[in-house]
């Protein structure tokens, strides 16, 4: 979205509430509605995309305040646009609490805790249909720390200067991905085999360490747990602009599949307007597969009842399994046939666990993540 | 098998060495067992003579008790009943077993007899003295004043110190314990607790008590009549095993078969000797005499019996308080916002009458804890007008109300527990044959039919409740939309025309459309209320619901209260400022700091 179109949308939809309120007509703020039953699934396009339902606020004695707050919030992100500044979530809540405190007058306002702020900033987003960050409201930029011999970075800087970073020249540094990567431009100085993403943050470190970048013509990533708008955008820009194959390697259980990988591969249904360019519909699931337990003799373990976290993973897998239209699509039926399988076996096992097939040899996990690319041992 | 010398003991025996069975498992709830056991005899002897009882309590710590962290306590319960004879002293207070209830079948506090004979063994254990006693009848000149002490060995009562002296009363008793035991006032075992529970369900009683130090707490009835105690009915055949049957046939002397069935059960006539000739008994057995019938003819009768089907047993044994008197009593349980009472005819459940009474009270004191952190309601359960208070979770009462769905009558309630917040349970349950626990009489057994009794008067109370309540919820949704009114309006408006640059006009025009659009919500809010309302009018006029007047200064409504919401409105629309007054009007029962558009209109006044 072009700089310039938050604040005319912006304008454009009060002089509509102003209008609205001189005839005493409902002013009404419609908003995508962002939840799994809204999802749809187009395996051509790879990612989730809106349904047709909005959600209609109209404004009346229960709405008011709700709109008194979304216009309240706007104010202020428009003033930051305005400026050229940025701020994460927690400063707009606070940016908002010292507004209230220089102006008693807006005392009604207050938020009580930032849960109310974030969601009215989520709502201004749904609204205007735009990612936060067109909002100069930017998300802390975790994961996604990028090992490579191979890939250059050139950044365009908001000064109009351009900021280009070699990856080889880092060393064992890794390359920070930011949330907003539109600005970022990837080139191949040798040609690039794959990117593998790796969930655990460490064994990404381990790998680097032990000279899998040396190695390999290869760009290496750690997710870090559920993949942040960094992580997912970064993947996204990997796939279009180098259309390289990427790996991502994890555990075998329901929670890394239903809500990291599939975030990653698909998007979320609660960033439905953003997941066209926040998702990496490429990326496949190298494993751990269900078979390697087997095949390599793995450690693997029962999924303890009284885990609540794992229990509750579970749960949700069988509702994902009846719901969500990415598993349930036949374009990823391998995908759904593992979480039925972790449904039926109740068993995990960690990505950590290719440590155990030889202890001694700290490169094994490497060797078997190679052999089951060349072999197309992925889903 | 070794050989040993088998002994008998006393029941005496028994129960001093396992005095926690009936109540005296603490020293905190001997005090309280004590004074239960000793207001129990009384109300039990002044309903028995129809005299309307007065009680005087006193209790006080005397020195340090004799067990590790204990006090001495003396305990006196003072009544203006009949009065004992003093040959009859020594079985009552010095007896185990002796009374004058025991299987009668009536709906009195007291059953067995065990529980003021443990009273006095726990204060002979403890304190080395049994109960003093002043006794009165009516025809007595003077009162005779003694010791009585329980004879462990022989389960008998000695008087000690006889002496006749002169008592200001025509009739009465007074009884004084001397026992180790320590005293708490509040909570559900609190002394407090317990003498405003037996307040509450017994209307016609004057009570006066004086605890520890403080000042006399002076109780008044509100009732004068003295309940009826229905006569007790014979039992029902279906309730009795063969040998209770035949021990039951020897107390009508020599008389026939039928003869002994039709007096000396409730429910067989003429009518059903034909029923159990069907069922197979032979006619003969009728007709001949008790003395003469066999063990094997009284089997085949008693399976007759139970092969017939039956009238339930009468309800006509079961008393009760009655909603009128048990809603004017309830206000003696503190400062009363609303109640609602309840009183179920009696029914039968597990073949025994049965009869529920329910009062539901919210509580001024503890109005500002209501919602999801407040503490549960506070729950009295009343057994043949005695208060329970301990062992609650297994009781059959507080089984019924987790599960009742009170969220449903606007109570706030935790899944599949107690509900929360300023309310107060009071649950009385009267029977003849009310199966306990234990025999310390702590908790009623909680069976199917009886928790299904006790659970449709509660849905009844919470139905009643619900009109209240649900008044109560529109008054405050009116008063949050005509507050959001006042508060959002100005800022929406100005917001808009900040980022807009709107000139002054269309920000004049636009409050005007927005007050308009509003005011038509609070119509929608208004008309809601005055159904609530009307629901709410109709329950207080057929007596369902009950509210403690308010005090005049509380609900009158003064003209600043009337005032419009926003002082800027009051001049753009008129409309709103007349469905304002009737709403301010309608919801000013609560009374709130003046809001910042009173003030407002207070300068504008001025």
């Amino acid at each position: 979205m072009r700089e310039d179109t938050i604040p005319k949308l912006s304008k454009d939809l009060c002089n509509r509430m102003l209008t609205d309120l001189e005839s005493a007509r409902r002013p009404v703020l419609e908003a995508i509605k962002c939840s799994l039953d809204n999802s749809r699934y187009n395996p051509k396009v790879g990612y989730l995309t809106p349904g047709d339902k909005r959600v209609r606020s109209e404004l009346n004695v229960a709405s008011v305040q709700k709109m008194s707050r979304a216009i309240f919030i706007l104010e202020i992100l428009l003033r930051n646009i305005e400026t050229g500044a940025v701020n994460t979530k927690r400063e707009i809540y606070y940016i908002s609490k010292g507004e209230v405190k220089h102006n008693p007058e807006l005392g009604p306002l207050d938020f009580t805790d930032q849960s109310e702020s974030d969601s009215i900033i989520d709502f201004i987003c749904e609204m205007m249909e735009c990612y936060r960050e067109d909002l100069n409201c930017y998300a802390n930029d975790r994961g996604g720390q990028t090992y490579s011999n191979q890939l250059v970075v050139t950044e365009a800087l908001p000064d109009g200067t351009k900021a280009v970073v070699d990856l080889s020249s880092l060393g064992t540094s890794p390359f920070q991905p930011k949330n907003r990567p539109q600005s970022l431009t990837l080139k191949a100085k040798k040609k690039i085999d794959f990117c593998l993403v790796v969930e655990s943050e460490g064994t990404a470190n381990t790998f680097v360490t032990n000279g899998f970048c040396k190695r390999n013509n290869a760009i290496l990533m750690g997710a870090q747990g559920v993949p942040s708008n960094a992580v997912r955008g970064w993947c996204r820009l990997i796939q279009d602009q180098l259309k390289i194959p990427i790996y991502f390697f994890g555990d075998l259980d329901a929670y890394t599949l239903q809500n990291i990988f599939r975030t990653l591969k698909a998007g979320s249904a609660a960033s439905l307007i953003r997941n066209s360019d926040f998702s990496a519909p490429d990326v496949r699931f190298l494993g751990v597969l269900p078979e390697d337990i087997k095949k390599y003799d793995l450690a693997d373990y029962p999924v303890k009842e009284n885990d609540i976290q794992e229990a509750r993973a579970l749960k949700k897998a069988s509702d994902v399994l009846k719901n969500d239209p990415f598993f349930k699509d036949k374009k990823n039926k391998g995908l759904a046939r593992i979480l039925e399988w972790l449904l039926k076996n109740k068993r995990r096992c960690e990505q950590q666990s290719y440590f155990t097939v030889d202890p001694r040899d700290p490169l094994m996990p490497e060797k078997i993540i190679i052999e089951k690319i060349k072999k197309g041992d992925f889903i | 098998m070794a050989k040993q010398k088998i002994t008998s003991s006393s029941t005496a025996e028994y129960f001093s060495k396992n005095l926690q069975q009936v109540g005296f498992s603490s020293p905190t709830k001997a005090v309280l067992t004590t004074l239960k056991e000793a207001i129990d005899n009384s109300l039990d002897a002044c309903e028995d003579e129809g005299i309307v009882p007065e009680l005087y309590i006193e209790i006080e710590k005397v020195g340090a008790g004799t067990i590790k962290n204990t006090d001495l306590i003396r305990i006196k319960v003072e009544d203006n009943g009949p009065g004992l004879n003093i040959e009859d002293v020594p079985k009552v207070f010095g007896e185990y077993l002796a009374s004058s209830k025991f299987g009668r079948g009536r709906c009195s506090r007291g059953q067995q007899g065990i529980g003021i004979s443990a009273a006095t063994t726990w204060a002979q254990l403890t304190s080395a003295k049994g109960a003093r006693i002043i006794t009165k009848t009516k025809s007595m000149r003077q009162a005779v004043s003694c010791l009585v002490e329980v004879d462990v060995k022989n389960n008998k009562g000695n008087l000690k110190d006889k002496k006749t002296i002169s008592w200001d009363r025509p009739h009465g008793v007074s009884v004084e314990f001397v026992l180790d035991g320590r005293i708490q006032l509040q909570g559900e075992g609190g002394l407090i607790t317990y003498l405003n529970g037996t307040a509450l369900v017994n209307p016609h009683l004057n009570l006066r008590y004086k605890l520890l130090d403080q000042a006399v707490v002076k109780v008044d009835r509100v009732s004068d009549k003295c309940p009826d105690i229905p006569a007790a009915v014979e039992p029902h055949p279906h309730t009795m095993k063969l040998g209770e049957f035949i021990a039951h046939s020897h107390l009508f002397g020599r008389t026939t078969v039928s003869n002994f069935l039709k007096k000396g059960f409730s429910r067989i006539t003429e009518n059903t000797f034909q029923e159990f000739v069907k069922h197979g008994l032979n006619k003969k057995i009728l007709n001949q005499l008790v003395d003469k019938t066999t063990d094997s003819q009284f089997k085949d009768v008693f399976s007759a019996i139970h092969k017939t089907e039956l009238m339930a047993p009468s309800t006509r044994s079961v008393m009760i308080i009655g909603e009128e008197t048990f809603s004017k009593s309830i206000r003696r349980l503190g400062e009363v916002d609303f109640f609602a009472v309840v009183t179920r005819k009696p029914t039968i459940c597990d073949f025994k009458p049965v009869a529920i009474e329910i009062a539901v009270a919210r509580l001024k004191s503890v109005q500002k804890v209501e919602g999801d952190d407040s503490p549960p309601v506070q729950v009295l359960r009343f057994a043949n007008r005695v208060p329970l208070q301990f062992d609650k979770s297994a009781c059959a009462m507080v089984k019924a109300i987790e599960t009742v769905n009170w969220r449903s009558y606007g109570i706030t309630q935790p899944k599949n527990s107690l509900p929360v917040g300023p309310y107060v349970f009071a649950i009385s349950l009267v029977s003849p044959f009310i199966k306990f626990k234990n025999a310390s009489k702590e908790t009623v057994d909680a069976s199917d039919e009886l928790v299904e009794e006790i659970r449709r008067s509660l849905i009844q109370a919470g139905q009643r409740l619900s009109r209240h309540i649900k008044k109560e919820h529109r008054e405050a949704d009116l008063e949050e939309k005509l507050r959001h009114i006042e508060q959002f309006c100005p800022i929406l408006v100005d917001c808009l025309c900040r980022i807009t640059k709107a000139p002054e006009k269309r920000k004049k025009a636009a409050t005007e459309g927005l007050v308009k659009l509003l005011g038509r919500d609070v119509n929608t809010a208004k008309k809601e209320l005055d159904e609530a309302l009307k629901h709410h009018k109709e329950a207080h006029a057929k007596g369902k619901i009950q509210i403690v007047e308010k005090k005049k200064a509380e609900t009158e409504e003064s003209e600043e209260d009337l005032k419009p919401p926003h002082p800027e409105f009051s001049e753009q629309s008129n409309e709103v400022i007349v469905k304002a007054k009737a709403e301010k009007a309608a919801t000013k029962a609560k009374k709130k700091a003046p809001t910042k558009s009173k003030e407002k209109a207070k300068e504008k006044e001025a």
